[in-house]
């Protein structure tokens, strides 16, 4: 496009244009960053003994149960007209004895289950890097959470071990489209630790329900 | 070898470094640039900078650094690839349904947006390092926005010497791997889930991939339709906030202009076209 001549010029203008934007951003953001690191380090010396076990974490490596029921069987099944009583009722249903309890704390019957989660929609800087600041911030256990599309509705199922994200998996598919175009997220980076490759290398579904589903099963393993 | 994932800028963001003993400090320290990035950049969010700088058209408005060198980025990509690429594409986006703040599941419309709208009414003040938008638009920052903080956290990790970083699929493969190699990196396949259609290996480069499986999102700025002619754009390139940007304009652009674009820009790539048939820069052409 254009003249041969003016777009090399602006060519080479684009690799340097990134790498000066990428220096002048971290420089620019050094300072806070870094102080908000410093808390983060004073915070955790405290409580060093837990933090420091050397022990690797695993990473979203799905679990064979519920990869077996994750994508498949539900997915044709049409969105019911009272969609909220149906949701409220398989929350229930699949709900895991001992570790949920915001589960079944968070939704009255008449709300349904996309509340936002109140810890992590915090949005000033500050707060947002005094967020990660706190890590590992999970509770242990199992969590599900409801994400909708306009192409209906998805439950995911996150498992936190160590207070890390240990699994993320589709529990509920109530989409009128099959949920295998989805379900290449859950083991997103599970596949990564495939022997063939280090990682791969794609298109992300960032606006995916599953995505919201997982948020939210997320605020309420970080809600107490 | 400590692995770790955070849900961050609607996606998994993975940070996995090599070394046993690596300071965790550098890792929250990285995780941290994506909540400074997004929280600037994001349009899911009335009171982002971002939104508040879209409200009010028709007056300069002095913004942060991350705002700044994202927007700058962003319209030079677009003015270089004739709007193939382009910011103001927000309102094609949000028409198609993407309009859901990702933490908390909230609706956010864009207040009035002017459809003639593109790059071209974003004045970018360098001198006084604000932005002013001529008309009524919403600025889409979101691939931008998170190909900087995946340089920005590369830059914060840089110390550790080998590591990676996926945001969702974005990459930035710093030095070797586990077995003392490059990084071998995987290119989804275009059409059967799950597979790979090759695989590259790669020290210091940043891997991004925009292909027609996620079509919501590839809309031709040009037309606002979901371009065909390629499956799959791929581009390696020195930082992610570029590689991410040519990946996109290089998709659109199709196999021939995709590939042309970034040999003028001397980064590497591979474009599959929608029949699947293979064109790649030099480096990575097949003998």
């Amino acid at each position: 496009m254009g003249k041969q001549g003016q777009d090399r010029k602006v060519a080479n203008g684009l690799v340097a244009l990134s790498s000066a934007a990428v220096l002048a951003v971290y420089s620019a953001g050094y300072t806070r960053t870094r102080a908000a690191a410093d808390r983060f380090t004073a915070q955790t010396e405290a409580r060093r003994p837990a933090v420091a076990e050397p022990q690797p974490v695993a990473v979203v490596a799905p679990p064979a149960p519920a990869a077996d029921r994750a994508p498949a069987p539900v997915n044709r099944r049409p969105v019911p007209s009272s969609r909220k009583r149906t949701r409220q009722r398989s929350i229930a249903a699949i709900t895991p004895p001992a570790p949920t309890p915001a589960l079944s704390a968070a939704p009255t019957p008449s709300a349904p289950a996309l509340a936002a989660p109140s810890a992590p929609s915090a949005s000033s800087a500050s707060a947002s890097a005094q967020a990660t600041a706190d890590k590992p911030q999970y509770h242990d256990g199992t969590y599900f959470g409801w994400g909708t599309s306009r192409h209906g509705d998805i439950q995911a199922q996150v498992v936190i071990e160590n207070g890390r994200i240990a699994a993320a998996t589709i529990a509920q598919c109530l989409t009128r489209y099959s949920c295998s175009v989805i379900a290449r997220l859950p083991p997103q980076v599970a596949e990564r630790q495939s022997p063939e490759v280090d990682y791969v290398s794609g298109a992300t579904q960032s606006t995916n329900a599953f995505y919201y589903a997982v948020v939210e099963a997320l605020g309420q393993a970080k809600a107490k | 070898m400590p692995v770790r994932t955070e849900v961050l800028m609607g996606t998994f963001v993975t940070i996995d470094v090599v070394a046993d003993d690596a300071d965790a400090g550098a890792i929250d320290r990285a995780f941290a640039w994506f909540h400074t990035i997004e929280t600037a950049c994001t349009r899911f969010d009335e009171d982002s900078e971002l939104m508040r700088l879209c409200a009010p058209p028709g007056r300069a408005v002095a913004v942060s650094d991350v705002l700044f060198e994202a927007i700058r980025f962003a319209v030079a990509v677009a003015e270089d690839t004739g709007g193939a690429c382009d910011p103001t594409v927000g309102a094609a986006v949000a028409a198609r349904g993407v309009d859901r703040e990702h933490r908390t599941g909230r609706r956010v419309r864009a207040a009035v947006v002017d459809e003639r709208a593109s790059y071209r009414d974003v004045i970018v003040d360098e001198a006084a390092r604000a932005v002013l938008l001529r008309r009524p638009l919403t600025l889409d920052l979101g691939a931008v926005a998170k190909g900087l903080a995946v340089d920005a956290a590369a830059r914060e990790l840089a110390p550790l010497v080998d590591f990676a970083i996926d945001a969702g699929g974005d990459l930035f493969l710093a030095g070797h791997n586990r077995h003392g190699e490059p990084w071998s990196v995987g290119i989804r396949h275009p059409r059967v889930d799950g597979e790979l259609i090759e695989t590259v290996r790669v020290s210091n480069r940043a891997v991004c991939t925009s292909g027609d499986y996620e079509k919501a999102h590839l809309v031709d700025p040009r037309t606002g339709a979901s371009p065909s002619r390629a499956a799959s754009a791929t581009v390696l390139a020195p930082n992610a906030m570029l590689a991410d940007a040519l990946a996109t304009a290089a998709f659109v652009l199709g196999p021939a202009e995709g590939i042309a674009l970034l040999e003028r820009h001397g980064v590497d790539g591979v474009i599959y076209g929608s029949d699947l048939s293979r064109v790649a820069t030099t480096a990575l052409a097949r003998a």
